[in-house]
Formats: C-alpha cells, sequence, structure tokens
C-alpha cells in the first residue's frame, strides 16, 4: 500500500488564508483601534497589507502541501522555508475528524483533522479535502491496525460536536452500568476537617472582596446599612469602635481592657489574629461542605464515578485506563487527623471542540479519587482502583544522604541576607530583646534548615515494582505518587553543575497530561550510577508495553 | 564535506544484536553513542552570526552617525566605541564559541527499540524515548540545513514535557532513516 503524493483539494488556499487571516484580525483591530479609526478609511491599504499576502502565502502553502500513504504510516510534506515532513504511523491514528461548515458544503469540501495521543496541536489538519479524498484517508488510516485504538479511544466523555458533518460512529455503550457498594463515601465530619486542613478559606474572602468590589463598582454597595455602619465609623473611628467593644464585653473578660500597655496591645493584636483564623477556617469548612457534600466514589464497568457537592452538583465519570498518575498527599495537619488526600491526574483526547482550527490536545485534569480519607484505608483505595499500585507493599529506596548538605548548605544561603537584617535589626535597635546576643539568630537558622534538611533527605525515596515506580517526598508532610509504567512516555535524567560535582543526578518520568503544578515522579539526589540504573530499568520496563488512551 | 569523514556516522558502526533479529537497519540501532554531524557547527554560527551580525551594525551605524554629523565629540566616540565593544566581544566570542561546546555535549543513541539523547553543556540531560510512546516523528529542514545536507528530527509523544523532542544537526539521510526507524513496527504489539 504505497501511493503517489497527493494534494490538496484545489479550492484549499481560500481556506488556508482565511486561517492565516484569523490569526491576524486581533492585531489589524488593535491598530485600527490604536490608530482611532483613520485606518478604517485606508479599508483598501489594509486589504494589500494583510489580505493580498496572505492569499499568496496560502496559494504558496497549498502547492507545496501534499500527503501519501505508505506501508507504514501517513507521510505529510508541508512547509516553504522549513521543509517538514511528517510521519504518522496508522496504529497511532486515534482518529480522522472531519470537519465542515456551510462553507466547506458549499463547495463540496472538508478539513480533515488527524488525532492521535500526542500533546499539543493536531498532528496534521488537512485543510481542505474533497470528500472523496477525505473518505480515501479514513479508509487508509483508520483500517486494520488502528481500529481497536479508534475503538479504545471513544472514551466516555466525548462525543463528537454536532457540527461536524461526517463523523466517527461512536460505539453505542449501552447504559447498563452494574453499580456496587460506593467505594468511599465522604461524611460531613471528614470535609470539616478537610476545611480546617486546607486553606481554601482565603479563597472565600478573595472571592467576598472580589464580589464586594464588584458590588460597589455597580453603586449596589450603597444599601441604608452599609451607609449607616460607613458613617458611624467616620464619627466614631476606630476608638469609638474599640470602646462599644469594651462596654459590651463580659465581665470575664474585662480585665483585658484594665491591663495598660505593650502587653494588652499584644494580646489584642493576638486576639485579631486569632479571630482572622478562626473566620478563616470557617469559611474554608464551609466552602468544602458546600462543594463535597455527600462524596460518593462508585466503581463500575465503565469506570469510576465521583459524585459530589449542593454547589454545584458535579458527577464525574474517572475513566480508570486514563490516569496517569496518583498521588497520595499527608500533610501535617492531615496527619493530625489521621488523613490523607488522593488525588488523580487524568489525560485523554479532547477531540469534543471541533471548531476548524480547534485545538485537538490532550487535556489533563487533577481530580480527587478522595479529598479526605482515613490514613489506612486510604492505601486500600487507591489499590482498589489501581490493582498494581500497592503502597505498602513496595520496599522504599533512599535518596543520597550526601544530599542533606546541599540541601541545608543552599536554604541557609538563601536565608543568610535576611537573616543577618533581622541579627542587625535586633542588635542596633532599642527594642526589647536587642543587644550583641542576637547573634544567636544565625546560629539558629543554620541548624534548623540542617534538621530540615536531613528529615526531608530521610522521608524522601523512590520504589520500583515489577509495573510501577512511586515517588515519596516531604518533611512534615509525605506526598507520595505513583505511574504506572504503561502510562510512561520518556525519561529523563538531569544534572546541574553542582550535581555532576557530587555525583549526582535527577530522574524525572514524563507522562501524559502533565500540566500544572502537583506531585510527581521527580526523583533528585540519586547518585549517578543508581540514577542510571533506574532509567535502564524504567526503560525496559516500558519499551515491551504499548500506551493506549 | 571533509568535516564529515571524521565523525563516526551510524553507518560505519558495527554490527549487534539489532541485525540479528533482522527487525530493523543493521546500522542504524546499533546502540552506540553518535555526535551529530559537525557541519552543523558551522550552521548554528551564520545562523547566530545573521541574527547578531545585523544588531551590531545598526548600532555602530547610529554611533557613527552621531559622530559624523558632529553631534558627539571624538573622544567620546571613541569611549563609547570601546564600551560597545567590550560589550559585544564576549557575544561575538560566545555566538562562535557555544555552536562548539553544544556539538561536544550532543550524543544520540539509536536503540532497536528506542531512542536516547543525551545533551546540555552545563546543564546535562539524558532523555531516553521507547519507540512505543512515539506517536509521530518529524524531519524538518530549514533554508541553512538545505544547504548542509543537514535536517532536524523530531520526536513526538503523549508525554507534556518531552511532548516533542528534537535531534538538531542530523545528516539529512540519518534523520529520515532514524524517522523511519522510530515508527512502531506492528510486531511490537505485544501489549
Amino acid at each position: 500500500m504505497r501511493t503517489e503524493a497527493r494534494r490538496l483539494h484545489r479550492w484549499s488556499w481560500p481556506f488556508l488564508a482565511a486561517g492565516t487571516i484569523r490569526a491576524l484580525i486581533v492585531p489589524v483591530v488593535g491598530a485600527v483601534v490604536a490608530s482611532r479609526g483613520v485606518l478604517l478609511s485606508r479599508l483598501d491599504l489594509l486589504s494589500v497589507l494583510f489580505v493580498v499576502p496572505a492569499l499568496v502565502l496560502a496559494f504558496m502553502r497549498q502547492r507545496v502541501y501534499n500527503y501519501r500513504f505508505t506501508d507504514s504510516g501517513l507521510v505529510v510534506r508541508n512547509g516553504l522555508l522549513t521543509k517538514n515532513v511528517r510521519h504518522i504511523a496508522y496504529e497511532r491514528i486515534h482518529n480522522v475528524a472531519l470537519v465542515r461548515n456551510p462553507i466547506h458544503r458549499m463547495l463540496g469540501v472538508t478539513t480533515a483533522r488527524i488525532e492521535t495521543a500526542a500533546g499539543g496541536k493536531p498532528e496534521a489538519l488537512l485543510r481542505v479535502l474533497s470528500l472523496e479524498a477525505a473518505e480515501d484517508l479514513r479508509r487508509y488510516t483508520l483500517s486494520e491496525a488502528s481500529e481497536a485504538a479508534a475503538l479504545d479511544s471513544s472514551g466516555p466523555a466525548e462525543a463528537e460536536a454536532p457540527e461536524a458533518g461526517t463523523q466517527e460512529p461512536e460505539t453505542a455503550r449501552a447504559e447498563t452500568t452494574t453499580e456496587t457498594a460506593p467505594l468511599l463515601q465522604v461524611p460531613d465530619r471528614d470535609l470539616l476537617r478537610l476545611g480546617l486542613i486546607s486553606n481554601r478559606g482565603l479563597l472565600v474572602v478573595a472571592a467576598a472582596l472580589g464580589v464586594g468590589a464588584q458590588m460597589r463598582w455597580l453603586e449596589f454597595a450603597r444599601t441604608p446599612r452599609t451607609i449607616v455602619v460607613q458613617d458611624w465609623l467616620n464619627d466614631q473611628g476606630w476608638r469609638g469602635l474599640y470602646e462599644s467593644i469594651r462596654t459590651r464585653a463580659p465581665d470575664w473578660a474585662s480585665w483585658v481592657f484594665e491591663s495598660g500597655g505593650l502587653i494588652r496591645a499584644l494580646f489584642l493584636v493576638l486576639a485579631a489574629l486569632l479571630l482572622l483564623l478562626v473566620v478563616l477556617r470557617v469559611f474554608s469548612m464551609a466552602w468544602h461542605l458546600v462543594r463535597y457534600r455527600g462524596f460518593t466514589l462508585h466503581q463500575n464497568n465503565q469506570g469510576l464515578r465521583a459524585e459530589y457537592g449542593l454547589w454545584p452538583a458535579v458527577s464525574s465519570l474517572i475513566p480508570v485506563h486514563r490516569i496517569q498518575l496518583v498521588t497520595v498527599s499527608a500533610s501535617l495537619l492531615h496527619r493530625w487527623f489521621g488523613r490523607a488526600s488522593i488525588d488523580l491526574e487524568t489525560a485523554g483526547a479532547t477531540d469534543t471542540k471541533s471548531g476548524i482550527g480547534g485545538a485537538a490536545g490532550t487535556a489533563s485534569t487533577r481530580q480527587w479519587l478522595a479529598p479526605i480519607i482515613e490514613t489506612n484505608r486510604a492505601h486500600a483505595l487507591v489499590r482498589e482502583v489501581l490493582p498494581e499500585v500497592d503502597i505498602d507493599g513496595v520496599e522504599w529506596m533512599p535518596i543520597e544522604a550526601r544530599a542533606v548538605r546541599r540541601i541545608a548548605t543552599r536554604t541557609a544561603i538563601a536565608l543568610m541576607p535576611i537573616t543577618v537584617a533581622i541579627a542587625a535589626l535586633f542588635t542596633f535597635s532599642p527594642i526589647p530583646l536587642s543587644g550583641w546576643h542576637a547573634l544567636w539568630l544565625p546560629s539558629v537558622v543554620l541548624s534548623m534548615a540542617w534538621l530540615v534538611a536531613r528529615q526531608w533527605v530521610r522521608r524522601t525515596g523512590y520504589a520500583l515494582t515489577e509495573s510501577v515506580i512511586l515517588f515519596r517526598s516531604g518533611w512534615i508532610g509525605l506526598q507520595i505518587s505513583a505511574v504506572r509504567f504503561v502510562n510512561a512516555q520518556t525519561f529523563s535524567m538531569s544534572q546541574s553543575p553542582f550535581d555532576r560535582r557530587k555525583r549526582m543526578a535527577s530522574i524525572v518520568v514524563d507522562t501524559a497530561g502533565a500540566g500544572g503544578s502537583g506531585h510527581r515522579i521527580r526523583i533528585p539526589y540519586l547518585d549517578v550510577e543508581v540514577a542510571e540504573g533506574i532509567l535502564r530499568r524504567l526503560y525496559n520496563e516500558t519499551r515491551g508495553t504499548e500506551f493506549r488512551w | 564535506m571533509d568535516d564529515r569523514e571524521k565523525a563516526a556516522t551510524p553507518g560505519q558502526a558495527k554490527e549487534n544484536e539489532g541485525a540479528k533479529l533482522g527487525t530493523v537497519a543493521p546500522t542504524l540501532a546499533d546502540g552506540e553513542e553518535h555526535p551529530v554531524d559537525p557541519l552543523t557547527v558551522r550552521v548554528a554560527r551564520i545562523a547566530s552570526f545573521l541574527v547578531i551580525l545585523p544588531i551590531a551594525m545598526i548600532q555602530l551605524i547610529f554611533l557613527t552617525i552621531g559622530w559624523a554629523t558632529g553631534g558627539m565629540a571624538p573622544p567620546l566616540y571613541l569611549g563609547i566605541l570601546g564600551v560597545w565593544l567590550m560589550l559585544f566581544a564576549p557575544v561575538f566570542l560566545l555566538t562562535y564559541r557555544w555552536p562548539a561546546a553544544r556539538y561536544r555535549h550532543l550524543r544520540y543513541q539509536v536503540e532497536e527499540d528506542g531512542l536516547r539523547i543525551r545533551r546540555g553543556v552545563f546543564w546535562r540531560k539524558a532523555i531516553w524515548v521507547p519507540i512505543t510512546r512515539v506517536q509521530h516523528t518529524d524531519v524538518a529542514q530549514g533554508p541553512l540545513q538545505r544547504r548542509y545536507d543537514l535536517g532536524t528530527l523530531t520526536v513526538h509523544t503523549a508525554g507534556t514535557a518531552g511532548a516533542a523532542i528534537s535531534l538538531d544537526g542530523l545528516e539529512h539521510g540519518i534523520a529520515s532513516r532514524l524517522s523511519d526507524h522510530l515508527r512502531p513496527a506492528p510486531a511490537t504489539y505485544a501489549n
């Protein structure tokens, strides 16, 4: 099966130009606005400057663009100055999306978008093909080998957008789900704990402030009540407020207002801070109750389903085969309550938005498997969802103990300027506690840095099983991440100049959809030899497995 | 092209297991580290000089105009020229030396079932890509590269940080063969 090179449809250039022009519209409108409309009267100039070159460019691009089918895959050639030859193996092609808008229909053509699992831009955008050519394309690419992949790609969250003209017939999944007892049900008590643990209170305050600002901007804030409060504050001032609190204070608290001077001030400041903290935490608890009320995790034959929330009420499907990474985290507060949190990173081809140029990349989401769960059940839950990931059963390997010195030194150097500044302030200022003895500060900082670094290095480590790599880190909290070899994409080993001097290296395992922040497999401070060994092992384990969505 | 003669391209390497299994071109997947084409140093130098030189020329011309129109006293002109030279000499030196340093530290290794790249002058990095994770490959050739018959191979995976891994400065023919090699053979469907 080896064909001659095929060109795009001869009416491709207007569509290609349309893409370019669309990209230019924003700057052009910007220029028109910047010129205060003067440019608008010179539309002829604008069109000569932008439209004509775009058309010429599009025509040239159409001339050089071609594709052909070879034994192993689709080969697309394009590029005017920089020539590019792209090979896409048939096995890797998930879908050939044909997108048509009314203009396409009028001319009897279609845009074809070739989709694979690769992140980022569409793998190939054939703009535009005749319908016969598009059918050919689908026949060639979506035949034998790719059938399995195509079936597999029809994830639950993906229904082709209606405007897509001819579509891949979605494998109709009968909604016969066999629900069993929920894997996890989070009681309200635990959500309150979660509110205490995670500091979402500020989020609520920020939202309230934002809304408040918005309201004032809309002049809604001038309601009688706020006017009263504002006027009262204007009249009485903060002293008035203080007086009114003092007169209303109960007897047992009156001593606060009687004792004088510094102590009282300090106490009041502390009380205010404490109050703020309490209020923030209460907000945080309320937020979590609203957001995650009744969190239930079900397992059925389609995957996992999480249902939660008063507002918005969410029911989300977690396709188990798309879980790329799982993280169990326990901060200090988590540990005080004997709880942990589990989150997942899933990734999948998002070919739902099929605007013509719409990127068919991969969307990544980090979502809760369990917002909060008893520590002793956390690892069992992970095992239930991903049987290979047996966190308790693995043998943890340490990172290099030599790292303590490096981390402590680095922290000390980073903190030194501010430490010296504070020590100087203590030493040369008239406030209490001053004097030369303030020089204790640097030594305390140094030893603290050392202790923290030692603790971190002690608890940080990695583990390799037959099918999973795990990494844990943290000094008072602990986070454990696991990636199945099937989901690992590439492996890298990095060495900074400092690493090289100490013969150390760090290892990163790249997965799909690893966007944003979060704990992942990034093992630092390994001995070079050990790191090479891990890399080889990972590579050997992975090369025989096939990655599928 | 005698530069190229000196370089050990995979074509000259000994045969290995890949040959025994007969799945891939035996000379490419030899499992040995290779440098890229030495001509890439020249290409990189030309490319960066093409950027640096116009900037330098424009600055020099403006400076000279300032002096020639009498707006600037000669000692001032010479002083500024000296400072300019002092600032620009390292830049020129760097554009000359850096491509060579980068070339020295860039190695690739083709395995029967994957590709390894080692790079970085100060911050070193080794990337291992199993073929089973390659989604598609690009072989690109810019105008300058075309002149020297070089190409850039880009391997796309479903990963995030390693979504597109580029290997710059291969001989174009090798880049194409490598791109062929890195395609999943139907036989790898072991799962």
